[in-house]
């Protein structure tokens, strides 16, 4: 398989195997960055010497087809994919609609609607080709001509969706024309003249204007699923109108209550598909209703398992907990463009007043990795190593007073009710700054309430998801003026930097880039960040081939039911 | 009498209109908000702007008022900020199971308290008035968020007879209605019984009763046909504001057991700040809470002679 795609492989590849051989890069790593540069993931394995693609329960049983999996989530609004902003959307959304790339449960860049891809040396310009013979659930062929509305529609400013920084390397910011109340030209950011072409009816190249080697990772976040070229004319409703490429059809849906889905008749193109019936039904907020309709086998799986619930679960015959390790996290982050958090002083004396270990066991039972306060996780296969932040109430005090608050200051910091843990984590940060006479009062609020203002809130505890690589998320977070840059950080520097690292396949090469740019993001202590944490859900031992996707992504294409 | 039908309707619109003023005032006064709740945090003002525009934010208070009561008593309440559908959408289907659950909850608890009431009642300090009594108190006294987990504890967790969680997803089933109507009936029967208790008590002293009992007639007749009629009249006002109750009381219920009905719709909405929602469930509740009043008013005096309007 290698062999016959190896006119097309990246002439980094043979490099890449190098590096493997002698123990230079993991497997991971390998495995991350050959299939990024398009090798197949079969064939990546096997040159990794591991053989096919393990899942989490080794298929030794037959199959079963048939039957209804019924897992309890919270059922959200789903109307505009591109503007999705919960991975429980993206399930709801993903058995009816499909992404280019999908990232495994092992935290790799696999084919899905794109069959393969190839970049060039300089990975400025990409070539997707797209699966054959796919198509949608109204008889339309799945064409190179979906792809490019689809990047046209993210693209556009007016839609709204994250996917415009996700995507940054296709985009230009161009003057309106128009003047601000200040007399400043109003900017407006757009996708770059030339950067989607249609090669043919099932190959589509990105020209992107800066180099961008997570851009198969991006094509598999959540808001990027793949909708029908005639999403808007056709009322750009996805609850009303679920056109898809995927095995299931949307039969019934209402918010906060459930979502149902039926198998297709028609053939999928990722062959056999197992359940009849995927059914999510919402229990609200309340933890205890999802472990009650566990026990009373009202439900085979759920969403999420809370860390407190672990246990408890456990003790439940025929249930089973599987857990992974993510890049998921919480992080206190500051607005540095709101008073008093515009002193960057104040907020190294918070950093300095927290020992992230001891919150990491405090909060999470230790069930993690370490935090570093610069959003980059030891399981990103680009992060580099600093030395360890250390609490230290001398300097804390001494930046405080610095900062002009010789006799302490009050704060107030904003979080979500539910997971608790996200609570316990600002009391742990709050109790650490305490002994500097940092005073920081916790304001407990509904997760609605909160997401409502996580963008514009001073000071607030905000949870993100996994992603693959650690640039992507910096892309997504910190990078000026995106749509997710909650702190407000603008720092061209650092935007440098990360438009470097981007551009740098040799994982050893780019370490040394992104050590400076986690340096960078420390070092402004925008964040205080203790943690990344594990993930659970719990399963009826009846469901087989589950597993948990870091991302917390449903893939249930090939779960069966015993 | 006819008046007196006025003249309560009249006084049950007038409360209800300035709870919609006061309402509105609280919700709507910041149009700003309002905006940034329905186009989401990522609008810009410019967008915002539009949007107040397009729906009359630009119009003068009182007109506004008038217009959205308007559409109001018309039935178009807007759309849900978060089911994204038309308010009335999700407003009726939720109040309807609701209404199943408080149906079955009433089919209960009310013959079960006034036959309590009416047993404790009857020979006032013996024993089974007393141990009704304690019952009742003990029950009354556990709120519905303890007794919701002591029940499941039993009945799901260990005796594993009952589903723990009531979302009716594959249609109604009866057996997901035992827990919630049974903590509901848990924790409402006994102050009911109570009332009941000390009506009949009340009755049973009464000087007619006394005599019907020293002529002679049967204890059980005297009990049926001449104390009972007395004794049911203010039990009938305690009952009918329990539909009040219900209405704000399911919340708790609803909720730990993920019922999809108003309650837990009601706890949504605030908690999303769903604007259009919450000025919906406010309004049938203040509509539930006048009504049953005028109802129990009207009743109470049909029922009591003595003060009859003539």
């Amino acid at each position: 398989m290698a062999d016959r795609h190896s006119k097309a492989l990246h002439p980094y590849i043979p490099e890449l195997q190098k590096l493997l051989r002698k123990g230079e890069i993991g497997r991971r790593e390998f495995l991350r960055t050959a299939t990024v540069l398009g090798v197949s993931a079969g064939a990546a394995y096997a040159m990794a010497g591991t053989g096919a693609v393990k899942r989490a329960q080794a298929a030794t049983e037959e199959p079963k087809f048939g039957g209804n999996l019924r897992c309890s989530m919270n059922v959200k609004e789903i109307t505009d994919p591109a503007t999705y902003d919960w991975s429980e959307k993206g399930n709801v959304a993903r058995h009816v609609i499909e992404p280019l790339v999908r990232i495994s449960h092992e935290n790799i860049a696999e084919p899905y609607l794109a069959e393969r891809w190839e970049a060039s040396e300089d990975l400025k310009t990409w070539t997707f080709y797209l699966r054959k013979g796919v198509k949608w659930s109204n008889g339309d062929d799945f064409t190179a001509d979906d792809v490019i509305y689809n990047f046209n529609r993210w693209l556009d400013p007016k839609t709204g969706s994250s996917n415009q920084g996700r995507f940054n390397s296709m985009t230009t910011t161009v003057d309106t024309g128009k003047k601000d109340d200040d007399g400043k030209p109003v900017m407006s950011t757009v996708a770059a003249e030339g950067v989607l072409e249609k090669v043919d009816d099932h190959t589509v190249r990105f020209n992107l204007v800066i180099p961008d080697l997570s851009l198969p990772e991006s094509m598999a976040d959540y808001p990027a699923l793949i909708v029908h070229r005639r999403f808007e004319e056709e009322g750009g409703d996805f609850a009303k109108n679920p056109v898809g490429t995927g095995p299931f059809a949307l039969t019934d849906f209402a918010v906060g209550e459930k979502a149902v889905f039926a198998k297709r008749d028609a053939p999928w193109w990722g062959g056999d598909v197992y359940l009849d019936q995927i059914t999510y039904i919402d229990h609200g907020d309340d933890m205890a209703a999802q472990l009650a309709a566990l026990a009373s086998d009202q439900v085979d799986c759920n969403y999420r398992t809370s860390i407190e619930q672990v246990e408890t679960h456990r003790a439940i015959p025929n249930l089973t907990v599987y857990d992974t390790l993510t890049a998921q996290c919480g992080v206190a982050r500051m607005r540095v463009t709101e008073k008093p958090f515009d002193n960057k002083l104040l907020r190294q004396a918070i950093q300095a007043c927290v020992d992230n270990e001891e919150v990491l066991r405090i909060v999470y039972q230790g069930r993690g990795a370490v935090g570093e306060d610069h959003h980059v996780a030891p399981i990103h296969p680009e992060y580099a190593d600093l030395p360890r932040l250390k609490q230290d109430y001398d300097l804390a005090k001494k930046l405080l007073a610095e900062a002009g608050y010789p006799d302490g200051i009050k704060l107030t910091i904003d979080c979500v009710a539910n997971p608790t843990w996200e609570q316990n984590a600002c009391k742990a940060l709050r109790e650490m700054c305490l002994p500097a006479g940092i005073d920081i009062a916790i304001n407990v609020m509904p997760g609605g309430t909160y997401w409502d203002r996580w963008m514009s809130t001073p000071f607030g505890f905000t949870s993100w998801t996994h992603r693959a690589l650690g640039t992507q998320v910096l892309n997504l977070a910190y990078r000026s003026g995106v749509a997710w840059n909650e702190t407000d950080y603008s720092n061209p520097e650092f935007d440098k930097l990360l438009d470097k690292a981007g551009g740098i396949l040799d994982p050893e090469q780019r370490k040394v880039v992104m050590a400076d740019i986690e340096k960078i993001l420390q070092d402004d202590a925008i964040i205080s960040q203790s943690s990344w944490r594990s993930v659970f859900i719990t399963a009826n031992d009846r469901v087989k081939n589950i597993y948990v996707q870091p991302a917390e992504e449903h893939h249930y294409n090939k779960v069966w039911m015993s | 009498m006819v008046l007196f039908i006025f003249r309560r309707l009249g006084a049950m619109v007038l409360t209800m209109l300035v709870v919609s003023v006061m309402l509105f005032l609280l919700l709507e006064l910041t149009p700003g908000n309002v905006a940034t709740k329905v186009l989401g945090p990522y609008s810009s003002e410019e967008q915002r702007n539009l949007w107040l525009e397009a729906n009359g934010y630009f119009e003068p208070l009182w007109y506004r008022y008038v217009t959205w009561l308007g559409s109001f008593v018309t039935g178009d309440f807007g759309e849900s900020i978060r089911f994204k559908v038309p308010v009335a959408d999700v407003l009726w289907p939720r109040l309807w199971n609701t209404a199943i659950l408080g149906f079955w909850t009433f089919a209960l608890m009310i013959p079960l308290s006034l036959v309590l009431g009416v047993l404790a009642g009857m020979r006032e300090g013996s024993k089974l008035d007393r141990s009704i009594s304690v019952t009742s108190i003990v029950t009354t006294s556990i709120p519905e968020f303890a007794s919701a987990v002591f029940l499941t504890a039993i009945f799901v967790f260990w005796l594993g007879w009952l589903p723990g969680t009531s979302t009716m997803t594959s249609g109604f089933d009866w057996r997901q209605l035992v827990l919630p109507v049974m903590v509901l009936v848990l924790y409402d029967f006994g102050y009911v019984a109570r009332m009941t208790r000390a009506s009949m008590a009340e009755v049973m002293t009464a000087p007619y009763i006394r005599t019907a009992v020293l002529k002679g007639l049967p204890y059980r007749r005297v009990i049926m046909r001449h104390a009972l009629r007395n004794a049911l009249i203010a039990p009938f006002t305690v009952i009918t504001l329990q539909i009040n109750w219900l209405l704000s009381g399911v919340i708790v219920v609803e909720f730990f057991f993920a019922y999809k009905g108003f309650g837990a719709l009601l706890l949504e909405a605030s908690l999303n700040q769903d604007i259009f929602l919450i000025e919906a469930c406010a309004m049938v509740a203040v509509f539930v809470a006048t009504a049953t009043q005028t109802i129990a008013d009207l009743g109470y005096t049909y029922l009591n002679p003595r003060i009859r309007f003539s």
